[in-house]
């Protein structure tokens, strides 16, 4: 496929020229990413008679903006409130809403927006120099190699509930057996639904989400005047210009943490079936596993924030890896990109890079637009909207309450979702009451039935013998990479615990 | 400042109840009137039982193209796919409002499938009537270009010698039974393995993961160049020219295999459709306008699509191939199912 510099010059001239297209995408996104509950891709198939109406590029270049700004925006409530607007935002609570507390909400905006602009546009550059290559990469990714991945996902409990580990354990196994609900992925034979259709496509993440975190939290907060804790409020709200460039520095000081997750971001959303929420839950797990500094991740610690919002947005790219050279959609949002272009008349698959390559990198030019406009909105963004978390909670509770409980409806149009979101919001304030963590119930909730799916498909394959587990050299690959990831913090508190069991020796010697 | 007690007497009570409702009541009167003298006189509200961005939502929308014009309103879609479509059913018979504005538009032959094995609480045809088949989507079976295996035969016999691995959409589907039927004619032993979509079990073809693949026709050959299609599924092979002349499976094993095909249909609420007469037969005539129209033809063409496929088909042959799916999944009910599976 040859593009010379000088087309790719011309189509970013052309991207730059959809700006009247990508913008409102953008505000679009960044409000559907802030609201809980409304999804890029509920956004898009709502939106697809106009998509559909539209000249293919200006449509395209709507629809990725969208898109793409949604990772960005779910972090924003993700960091101000604890409540992650996307899937892929829950990762960014961890350390992001921990800043908010300290009166660090600008930096902990300034950190999401830059991780996610400069995480998307490095994506945007790495799939455009190797997009063929890289959507060869799927296809190495089978069943069993899933299950792996998943397991992985599915260890970052541990590590979350490294305090105390035997709740985190239970609240991640309270959260597995509510993913057992639903009908069977083989049979379709519906397990501990009660008869309740609502539930026959199991428990629904959005208010499972919004339940867990946003209701939980709302619940939290009443019990104090602000969000920001007193000692902290007057620190916020003396934050300046300078506060907000802190971020920015620190971006720039974790630039290689940036580079990393984010292309681990790309490399899952080119994995058909994962997505931002694996994506960032994984970055995050990576991050805090090779970091020098582990015991500061879930305090507030900057490459927290930086690894699951990179990551998130390095999915967008790896989106259409697959629609574009195999013309098989990996997930929804794909999908509702292949209604749009089949609809013009664009042949996917490999013919398009020999007919039309100049097509595919417009795409992906308007990508990396989209990007730059979003690297322009960061200052701004971050100083003015980090204020909100000055607001007495006795009136933020209430339009929260009231936002969220609309949210939970929103995606399925389900009376029955606004329910429970309230249940799964009781189970969250007991939770975090009584020290478990509700991160870990949501892993247990989204990884569930993603393990079930993968593992029932690899027996299957592997006609029962279990030991196809273990059959393949790349599957083995990650399954040494499970076992460090369990091992490696265990071994790192014994070498510390040494450490400093020599030196107190030292000191009474 | 004084106040005055209200007091209303019984007489301006009733007066002022019945006023009260006779104007809450004009507007569902005259709305109820308007519908019975202009039909549609609002948007049609489409419910796919399967996820957006598939095979149906492409055909669909294609279609709508056409048909919107002729009834003179613009359709809306939602979809629910959980549970191999019966959340979508027991939504649209149960919550939908039988006023002919709310549609389903299906896929008879999995759809009915699950209907004959999971046993849902709404029943056919006695709640929802499936009156314009818009194509027929025989199921067929391949492998990758690059495959060892380069004819039917060649299957069968590998088949023979060890349980070859089949990606499916789904267990119970009319491939699925397909490919049963198969097995049990020759001998042969497949490993059925549901990917949940046509778009997963093609990745999973391409990986290598599974060896065979079994799924409608229409979606593999638009992935010609990477699937060799090796059997079709019916009496005749439409698509003989674009398959190398790939054989019917009854032709190379003088099986009687029946018709298995996936096949799509526009439904409406039965009640609605005997209630009113002269507007289900303007939703039908208009139905078939649309299925003849160029535009949906050029539309499906565009997005990649085979126009030989286009296949109309009334009330009566939607019935009759509808039965005849319950039929079959009765046939092979233990294997697709749990109780069957496990053994």
């Amino acid at each position: 496929m040859d593009v010379s510099t000088a087309q790719l010059a011309e189509l970013f001239v052309r991207s730059l020229g959809l700006w009247w297209v990508i913008l409102p995408g953008m505000l679009l996104g960044t409000i559907v990413g802030i609201l809980p509950g409304f999804s890029a891709q509920n956004t898009l198939i709502i939106l697809l008679p106009l998509t559909l109406y539209m000249e293919i590029e200006s449509g395209m270049a709507f629809m990725i903006s969208l898109y793409c700004t949604t990772q960005l925006g779910g972090g924003i409530p993700a960091i101000l409130f604890n409540m992650p607007g996307e899937g892929g935002a829950v990762a960014t609570t961890l350390d992001g809403y921990p800043m908010t507390k300290k009166g660090q909400a600008q930096q902990a905006l300034v950190l999401c927006f830059a991780a996610s602009a400069f995480g998307g546009l490095v994506t945007t550059v790495a799939t455009m120099a190797a997009l063929p290559l890289l959507a060869q990469l799927g296809l190495y990714f089978r069943s069993v190699e899933m299950v792996v991945v998943i397991v992985f996902g599915l260890t970052l409990i541990a590590a979350i509930a490294a305090q105390d580990l035997m709740k985190g354990l239970i609240a991640g196994f309270f959260g597995l057996m509510i993913g057992t609900i639903g009908v069977d992925p083989v049979f379709g034979t519906p397990r501990a639904t009660f008869g309740l259709l609502e539930l026959y496509d199991g428990v629904p993440l959005i208010p499972a989400l919004i339940g867990l975190f946003a209701i939980s939290e709302a619940f939290v907060m009443l019990e104090s005047e602000t969000i920001v804790r007193n000692e902290d409020l007057s620190k916020a709200k003396n934050a300046r210009w300078a506060d907000t460039l802190e971020g920015l520095w620190l971006t720039g000081r974790y630039w290689w943490q940036t580079v990393w997750t984010s292309l681990i971001g790309l490399v899952i959303g080119i994995l058909p079936g994962a997505g931002s929420t694996v994506a960032a839950f994984l970055a995050y797990h990576y991050s805090k596993l090779l970091s020098k500094t582990p015991e500061l991740y879930g305090t507030g610690h900057p490459p927290g924030v930086i690894a699951p919002e990179s990551a998130n947005n390095g999915v967008t790219s790896g989106t259409l890896v697959p629609v574009f050279a195999l013309g098989i959609p990996g997930g929804t949002t794909g999908a509702i990109m292949t209604i749009v272009l089949t609809y013009h008349g664009i042949v996917l698959g490999p013919r398009l890079f020999i007919e039309r390559p100049e097509f595919v990198y417009s795409v992906y030019m308007q990508m990396l637009v989209c990007y730059i406009f979003m690297a322009l909105m960061i200052l701004p963004l971050a100083r003015y909207m980090s204020r909100v978390v000055w607001i007495p909670t006795r009136f933020l509770v209430p339009l929260i309450l009231s936002l969220v409980t609309i949210a939970a409806f929103s995606e399925r149009e389900y009376v029955f979702d606004m329910g429970l979101a309230l249940g799964f919001g009781v189970i969250g304030y007991i939770a975090r009451k009584t020290g478990y963590e509700v991160t870990a119930i949501l892993i247990g909730v989204l990884m569930g039935p993603l393990f079930e799916q993968y593992f029932l498909r690899a027996l299957r394959v592997g006609q029962g013998d279990p030991s196809i587990l273990f059959s393949s050299t790349l599957g083995n690959v990650l399954w040494a990479m499970v076992v460090l990831a369990l091992v490696l913090p265990w071994l790192r508190s014994r070498r510390r615990q040494g450490v400093l069991a020599q030196t107190v020796r030292a000191g009474h010697e | 400042m004084t106040t005055r007690s209200p007091s209303i007497s019984r007489r301006a009570l009733f007066g002022g109840l019945a006023a009260t409702t006779g104007v809450l009541a004009a507007p569902s009167f005259l709305r109820h009137a308007s519908a019975q003298a202009a039909y549609p006189s609002r948007n049609m509200r489409v419910l796919i039982p399967t996820g957006q961005g598939g095979g149906a939502e492409k055909l669909a929308r294609s279609f709508d193209a056409a048909w919107s014009k002729l009834l003179g309103k613009p359709f809306e879609y939602e979809f629910h796919a959980a549970a191999g479509g019966q959340v979508g059913y027991t939504l649209y018979v149960e919550k939908r409002e039988k006023n002919g504005h709310n549609l389903l538009f299906g896929n008879m032959g999995p759809e009915m499938i699950m209907y004959a094995t999971q046993k849902p609480t709404y029943k056919f045809p006695q709640d929802f009537t499936y009156f314009c088949r818009t194509d027929i989507d025989d199921s067929c079976v391949f492998v990758r270009r690059d495959s060892p295996i380069k004819d039917v035969k060649a299957l069968v016999e590998a088949a023979k010698r060890r349980p070859l691995n089949v990606a499916l959409s789904r267990i119970p589907h009319p491939a699925t039974i397909g490919m049963m039927a198969l097995a049990d004619a020759t001998g042969a032993k497949f490993n059925y393995i549901p990917y949940g979509g046509g778009n997963p079990s093609f990745m999973a073809m391409l990986s290598g993961e599974t060896e065979v693949g079994a799924l409608p026709i229409a979606n593999t050959l638009a992935l010609n160049d990477k699937f060799r299609i090796l059997g079709v599924f019916n009496e005749t092979n439409i698509f003989a020219a674009q398959t190398d002349n790939a054989p019917t499976i009854n032709g190379a094993f003088g099986t009687r295999i029946p018709e298995l095909s996936s096949s799509r249909s526009w439904a409406v609420h039965t009640e609605w459709a005997d209630a009113n007469p002269q507007q289900f037969d303007l939703l039908q005539r208009t139905a078939k306008e649309a299925h003849a129209s160029p535009a949906f033809r050029e539309q499906w063409v565009k997005s990649g699509n085979p126009v030989e496929a286009l296949v109309w088909g009334d009330r009566k042959t939607c019935h009759d191939y509808a039965e005849g799916m319950v039929k079959l999944a009765l046939q092979y009910e233990q294997q697709l199912t749990a109780r069957g599976g496990r053994k």
